[in-house]
């Protein structure tokens, strides 16, 4: 199934929504790290589930991550994923104030709750502002300390194309950064087009 | 008399946005700008007496503007438009000239309180 690419003022939509969630979900950052939080310019692909393995590695780099899940559902369908590179997820404990050796179990704990506070704010964000209904699971690990390649190995999603919407916070001063993933599924992309498309007609 | 005013944005939908929350009894002349050298061509022109400021954009981002702007005096009412809502964002752009910040998505209510407070309303 071919999926036709957004029009211009549909990706530009899409772009202003990410990135309205994506400061909400910085701030919420920032509060518990007590830090200022670096955002990016969200990054929006069209891609084949086969290529997402090489997308994501340009964006993130070729490194050994943690990664939390989370399916969200409702008016959009599709699952967000939390990448914390390596160093981040060292700096993430320190900078929650644990000064001492951490165990696995607290270490997960904290990569669960931060990535459940992102992916919570950014989903509200996006809900917010389009006037959508979104649900979401709770967080689950689904990688520790793995080759990037291999927690994205195209398996592990079922569909062909997808929608990727990638944002990314870091801490200045600190080796903090993760990455927000969102992925859609085809069925979605069709679904927020017109949902754009009402979006750009109330304006 | 209208009020020159310039948006500044690099997404004609955020623009847009804007504009749409402009409260209905301001009587502005609306100039719209997609970065900061079109902003500053714009207040060159005298179409910027207040300046509605995104920070995040191609070609010269907001801060430039405001660096631009303190460094050669220039007199404008700068009101900063960001997603970023971090307190320490808002501290940032106020310490480099803005008078004001409003967070996206704008709503018309905020824009009422900046302009009230500073008598432009």
């Amino acid at each position: 199934m071919s999926i036709q690419p957004y029009t211009e003022d549909q990706a530009d939509a899409l772009q202003e929504v990410a990135n309205i969630a994506m400061g909400q979900a910085g701030d919420s950052l920032a509060r518990i790290l007590d830090n200022f939080v670096t955002l990016s310019v969200p990054r929006i692909r069209q891609i084949e589930v086969k290529e997402l393995a090489d997308t994501v590695t340009a964006m993130v780099g070729e490194e050994d991550v943690s990664a939390v899940r989370q399916a969200f559902y409702n008016a959009l369908r599709g699952e967000a994923i939390v990448i914390f590179t390596q160093s981040g997820a060292d700096e993430l404990a320190e900078l929650l104030g644990y000064d001492c050796e951490l165990d696995a179990a607290i270490e997960q704990e904290l990569l669960l709750e931060v990535g459940n506070l992102l992916v919570g704010a950014i989903l509200n964000g996006i809900s917010d502002t389009l006037g959508t209904e979104l649900g979401f699971s709770a967080p689950s690990l689904m990688a520790e300390h793995t080759p990037l390649r291999q927690v994205l190995a195209p398996d592990r999603l079922t569909w062909e194309q997808a929608l990727l919407v990638e944002v990314n916070f870091s801490v200045e001063k600190h080796r903090f950064k993760s990455h927000l993933l969102m992925f859609m599924t085809e069925e979605t992309i069709e679904t927020l087009r017109h949902i754009l498309d009402d979006f750009m007609d109330g304006l | 008399m209208a009020v020159p005013l310039t948006v500044v944005d690099d997404s004609k939908i955020s623009r847009k946005m804007v504009i749409r929350a402009l409260p209905p009894g301001w009587d502005v002349e609306i100039t719209q700008a997609e970065n900061g050298e079109e902003a500053l061509a714009a207040y060159r022109a005298g179409k910027a007496d207040v300046m509605f400021l995104d920070l995040t954009m191609p070609v010269m981002d907001g801060y430039e503007v405001l660096e631009q702007l303190q460094k050669e005096s220039l007199n404008t009412f700068v009101v900063v438009i960001s997603a970023d809502i971090q307190p320490e964002a808002q501290e940032r752009v106020k310490k480099l000239g803005a008078m004001a910040f409003i967070k996206k998505p704008v709503k018309t209510e905020n824009i009422v309180a900046v302009l009230e407070e500073y008598g432009l309303l």
